[in-house]
C-alpha cells in the first residue's frame, strides 16, 4: 500500500477498478484519463455537497441545543430588522398616496366676479386651446358653493350669506406636472381676460414628495446602520463561537482541512441566524401591524378616508429573508476569516 | 522519501532549535529520532508537517521543497502524511469512530467507504470494539491507539510520531512500536521522536540522534 506523497494531486482518489478493466480496443489511455477525471470530479462535487447538507444539519443542531442563547441573539437581529422595515413599509404606503396626488396636480383658474356662464365657457374654450393643457373642467360660482358646503359640512352657515361670494373658477389638467412648466402656464393663463388669478395646487405635492424623499434616504441610511448591526451582533456570536471550538479547529487543521472546510460550519450558523432574525422580524413586524391597524383605521376614518396599514407581501418577506440570511452568513465569514488567521495548529 | 539539506531553525531571531541539519531517510525506511527534550526533535517534525518553515535550508519531502507549496496547497499536502501526537490531539466531544473518520471526511471520503477504512484501522490497533466510546472512557494507551488508527487510516505514505509512547509503560510501550513496525512492513515509511533509548536500542532500526539541534550520530543507517 504504497502511496508517493505529491503535493500536486491534492488527496487524488486512486484509481478505480472500473477503469482497468476496460476493453482495450478503445485508446486507453486517452479513455481512462478523462474518465477518471470526470470521476474525480463528480465524486469530489458530491463529497462537497455531503458536507455543506452535514454542516447545514449540524449548525442547526447546534443552534437549537441552546435554544435560550440563540433566541436571544436572533432576537437582537430582528429588532435591529425591524425598525428600518417599518420605516421602508411606511414610505412605501406613502409613495401610493404620492402617486395619487401626481394625478391631482393641477392649475385652478380663478375668473373674475363679473364673469358670466357664457363668458366663463368662452373661457374655458380659449384656455383648452393652449399647448400643456389636456383637459379643463369649468366650475361655475354655483357649483364651486355647492361642493365648498359639502366639503366643510357648513350648510347652516353658508345658507345665511345673501351673495355667493365665490367666482367661476376652471381647472385645468396641465399635460406635465413639473413645477416649472406649470408656472409658464399659469403666467400665459393669468394674462386672459376675465381671469382674475391662477393658483398652482402644486407646492404641498412638492412638499410631500420631498418628505417622502427624505423618508427614503433616512430609511435607507438606518438600513445601512442597523445592517452593520446585524453584522457585529452575527460576527461576535461566531467569535465566540470559534474560540469556544479553537482546539477542535487545530486538529483538523493539522490533519489537512482547508480553511473553508473549518469555515463552512460557522458560515451556516450565521446564515441560520440570519434566518431566524428575520423570521423573527417578520413575525414582529405582523404583531406590530395588528396592534396599530384599529387605532390607524379609526384614525383614518376620522378624516373620511380609509387607509390600511402596509403589510409585508410574499416579495417583500423573501427580500427581508434573504438580506437577513445574507448579513448573517456575511458576519460569520467576517468573523471566521479575521479570527482563522490567528489559529495556527500547535 | 525526506531529505534535510543544511537546514536551521531559528526561534525570535536568537534561539537556535536547529542547525545544519543534512540527512535523508528512504521511501520505506523506519527512523528513530531521539535526544534529551529540547534537542529539537519536535522541531524537526514539525519542519515535516510543514507547520514552520526551516529558516536556513532546505526541507524535501518526495521531492517537492515543502517550503515552496503555497499556503492553500499545504493542506492537501498535511493529508498524505500521518502524525500521531504525544497528547494524540483527539476530540473529546466525538466518539472513537468518529475521532478517526475526521481525516476521511476532511478528504469528502464516501461515508460508506469511509466506515470501511475506519473499521479497519480501529481492527489493526485492537480497539474495534470500543468504536463507539468516547475517548476519555479509554486509557492513555487506548488513546494513543485512537491516535494511531486516525494517522493510518487514509493509509498516508509517511507517518510521524512525536513521542508516542510518552507516558505509557514499558508493555504497552512495546505493544505501541510493534504497530508502527507493522505499518512500515506495508511500506509506510515512519519516523519516530522518542526518548525511551532502551526500547529504541532493542528495535534495531536506524537512530537519528540529536543534540542542542544538532544531528551527532546517524546509527544503523542503511
Amino acid at each position: 500500500m504504497k502511496r508517493a506523497v505529491t503535493p500536486r494531486t491534492k488527496g487524488a482518489a486512486p484509481k478505480s477498478k472500473r477503469q482497468s478493466a476496460k476493453s482495450p480496443s478503445e485508446s486507453p489511455a486517452e479513455r481512462r484519463g478523462a474518465r477518471s477525471q470526470q470521476t474525480r470530479f463528480t465524486s469530489r462535487l458530491r463529497a462537497w455537497g455531503r458536507h455543506h447538507r452535514a454542516m447545514a444539519i449540524d449548525s442547526l443542531y447546534r443552534l437549537v441545543r441552546h435554544p435560550v442563547g440563540n433566541l436571544l441573539t436572533m432576537l437582537a437581529i430582528a429588532i435591529a430588522l425591524v425598525l428600518p422595515a417599518a420605516l421602508w413599509l411606511t414610505l412605501d404606503s406613502a409613495k401610493l398616496l404620492d402617486a395619487e396626488l401626481e394625478e391631482s396636480a393641477t392649475l385652478t383658474v380663478y375668473l373674475e366676479t363679473a364673469v358670466d356662464i357664457a363668458q366663463a365657457a368662452r373661457i374655458e374654450e380659449a384656455v383648452g386651446a393652449e399647448e400643456d393643457v389636456v383637459q379643463t373642467r369649468l366650475i361655475s360660482a354655483e357649483q364651486g358653493m355647492a361642493e365648498f358646503q359639502q366639503s366643510l359640512g357648513l350648510d347652516d352657515a353658508l345658507a345665511g350669506l345673501e351673495d355667493n361670494p365665490l367666482p367661476a373658477s376652471i381647472v385645468i389638467y396641465p399635460q406635465s406636472v413639473d413645477p416649472s412648466s406649470m408656472e409658464q402656464l399659469a403666467q400665459r393663463l393669468e394674462a386672459f381676460t376675465g381671469v382674475d388669478e391662477v393658483r398652482v395646487d402644486l407646492a404641498w405635492v412638492e412638499r410631500l414628495r420631498h418628505l417622502a424623499n427624505l423618508g427614503r434616504r433616512v430609511a435607507l441610511a438606518l438600513g445601512a446602520l442597523f445592517g452593520l448591526g446585524v453584522l457585529l451582533v452575527v460576527g461576535n456570536t461566531i467569535r465566540l463561537a470559534v474560540e469556544s471550538r479553537r482546539r477542535e479547529i487545530e486538529v483538523v487543521m493539522l490533519i489537512g482541512a482547508t480553511h473553508a472546510f473549518v469555515r463552512r460550519p460557522f458560515l451556516y450558523s450565521g446564515a441560520w441566524y440570519g434566518f431566524g432574525g428575520g423570521l423573527l422580524a417578520l413575525g414582529l413586524l405582523g404583531l406590530g401591524n395588528h396592534w396599530l391597524a384599529m387605532p390607524v383605521a379609526a384614525l383614518a376614518a376620522s378624516y373620511g378616508a380609509s387607509f390600511v396599514l402596509p403589510q409585508l407581501d410574499i416579495a417583500g418577506s423573501t427580500i427581508l429573508l434573504s438580506c437577513s440570511t445574507l448579513l448573517g452568513w456575511l458576519g460569520a465569514w467576517l468573523a471566521v476569516t479575521r479570527h482563522l488567521s490567528s489559529i495556527s495548529p500547535r | 522519501m525526506i531529505a534535510f539539506e543544511h537546514v536551521g531553525k531559528r526561534y525570535g531571531g536568537r534561539f537556535e532549535a536547529l542547525a545544519h541539519l543534512n540527512f535523508r531517510v528512504a521511501r520505506g525506511e523506519m527512523v528513530f529520532l531521539t535526544g534529551h527534550s529540547g534537542a529539537g526533535k519536535s522541531s524537526l517534525l514539525r519542519l515535516i508537517m510543514r507547520l514552520e518553515k526551516p529558516s536556513r535550508g532546505r526541507v524535501v519531502v518526495a521531492g517537492h521543497d515543502i517550503a515552496q507549496l503555497h499556503p492553500s496547497q499545504v493542506p492537501f499536502y498535511r493529508r498524505q502524511i500521518g502524525v500521531v501526537f504525544q497528547d494524540h490531539q483527539l476530540l473529546f466531544d466525538r466518539s472513537v469512530f468518529s475521532n478517526v473518520s475526521l481525516p476521511l471526511e476532511i478528504q469528502g471520503v464516501e461515508p460508506r467507504e469511509a466506515a470501511r477504512r475506519v473499521r479497519a484501522a480501529l481492527d489493526k490497533v485492537g480497539l474495534l470494539h470500543r468504536e463507539k466510546a468516547l475517548p476519555v472512557e479509554l486509557s492513555g494507551g487506548e488513546q494513543q491507539r485512537v491516535g494511531i488508527a486516525r494517522a493510518v487510516v487514509n493509509k498516508p505514505a509517511l507517518l510521524l510520531a512525536d513521542e508516542p509512547t510518552g507516558n505509557l509503560d514499558p508493555q504497552l510501550s512495546a505493544d505501541i512500536m510493534a504497530l508502527f513496525e507493522d505499518f512500515n512492513r506495508i511500506g509506510t515509511t515512519v519516523m519516530i521522536a522518542s526518548h525511551d533509548l532502551a526500547l529504541i536500542a532493542r528495535l534495531r532500526h536506524r537512530i537519528l540522534r540529536l543534540r542542542d539541534g544538532r544531528l551527532i550520530a546517524d546509527e544503523g543507517a542503511v
